[in-house]
């Protein structure tokens, strides 16, 4: 049973880990980062890391994907304001 | 000519990789420092924590823990004088 | 960023004050159980994104003075969990002078973890102080570019 759970964890982490690179929007890139990120929380609890678990659930899930964000919307905003770029 | 170099150096990396799967330790039995056995069998004996990382974290090597707060409060230095407005002109 | 609708609001409303005392448990029961100051840190962070995230950047500005804020959180937690570290000088630098050992009561009113349960505490509130000004300070970096275009450097205030 924990055999199964735990190869059904890594297939979505890679499969994450995939759509974060194959996607070509910014932000649904980070959205894709945060489930990679969330995946990878559940894994460290299956290999009996608790303490890792909730700092990679809490800084991966929540705060990097916040300041992503943050990133991505600043450089938009710059690059509407110099007139250049792709959109 | 690009396109080839990338392509060997992928093949390349990637069987120094998988060759180097050979020498890890099997799943489930990771191999033993001599520190671990100390760590698990004073760290509740000595100081009564029942939370052996919190005790290795903040105790056997606080030294770690005072350079990681001194990396972070690093960070919010930079982002802090990065970010700052100005006074204008 | 502009505030969000009214459902929104009420939500990160509720589930922001359970983020931060979720925090503050994993910090204060760091000694006995997973977790410790820096995964609670990071949790009770979680309060700020939640406030920014339903209010946008310009009303949470207007609550915070981030001088204070900085003094508070940042320097008085680096400040206390280096104090504590010297206090066991007389031994050794990081010297647990308060722990007990097991079965042992201990004298003063703390956990028989001894530094380990204060230091927890100085590390949880330095890590939510610089990890909530860490995200404040990028927030107002977007407002700061879009509403002056960058044409030249500033220069230094003084």
């Amino acid at each position: 049973m924990i055999d199964l759970m735990h190869t059904a964890v890594l297939i979505m982490l890679l499969l994450s880990a995939f759509f974060v690179l194959w996607l070509k929007e910014l932000i649904a890139s980070a959205i894709a980062l945060a489930a990679f990120s969330l995946t990878l929380a559940v894994e460290f609890y299956i290999l009996q890391a608790p303490d890792v678990a909730i700092a990679e659930a809490a800084i991966g899930a929540a705060l990097s994907t916040t300041i992503f964000i943050i990133a991505i919307r600043a450089c938009s905003t710059v690059r509407k304001i110099q007139g250049d770029g792709r959109k | 000519m690009k396109k080839t170099l990338f392509v060997a150096a992928a093949i390349i990396i990637g069987g120094l990789l998988i060759g180097a799967l050979d020498m890890v330790h099997p799943f489930g039995n990771p191999g033993a420092a001599p520190m671990d056995n100390y760590y698990l069998e004073n760290s509740l004996k000595e100081l009564s924590t029942e939370n052996i990382v919190t005790s290795i974290v903040f105790d056997y090597r606080g030294f770690d823990t005072l350079g990681e707060a001194a990396v972070l409060f690093t960070a919010l230095c930079s982002i802090t004088v990065l970010f700052r407005e100005g006074r204008k002109k | 960023m502009n505030p969000l609708s009214l459902i929104v609001r009420v939500g990160c409303d509720i589930f922001a004050w359970f983020m931060l005392v979720f925090g503050t448990n994993v910090i204060i029961h760091g000694y006995m159980s997973p977790g410790g100051g820096f995964q609670g840190g990071a949790i009770a962070a979680t309060f700020i994104v939640f406030l920014l995230v339903a209010y946008g950047s310009r009303r949470v500005h207007s609550w915070v003075n981030e001088g204070i804020y900085d003094v508070l959180f940042d320097e008085l937690g680096l400040l206390s969990f280096i104090i504590l570290a010297f206090l066991g000088l007389p031994t050794s630098f990081f010297f647990n002078y308060l722990a007990t050992p097991l079965g042992v009561a201990s004298p003063w009113f703390t956990p028989g973890a001894g530094t380990i349960f204060f230091m927890s505490i100085a590390v949880g509130i330095e890590v939510t102080g610089a990890l909530s000004l860490v995200i404040l300070n990028m927030h107002r970096g977007i407002r700061l570019f879009s509403e002056s275009p960058m044409e030249e450097e500033l220069g230094h205030d003084r």
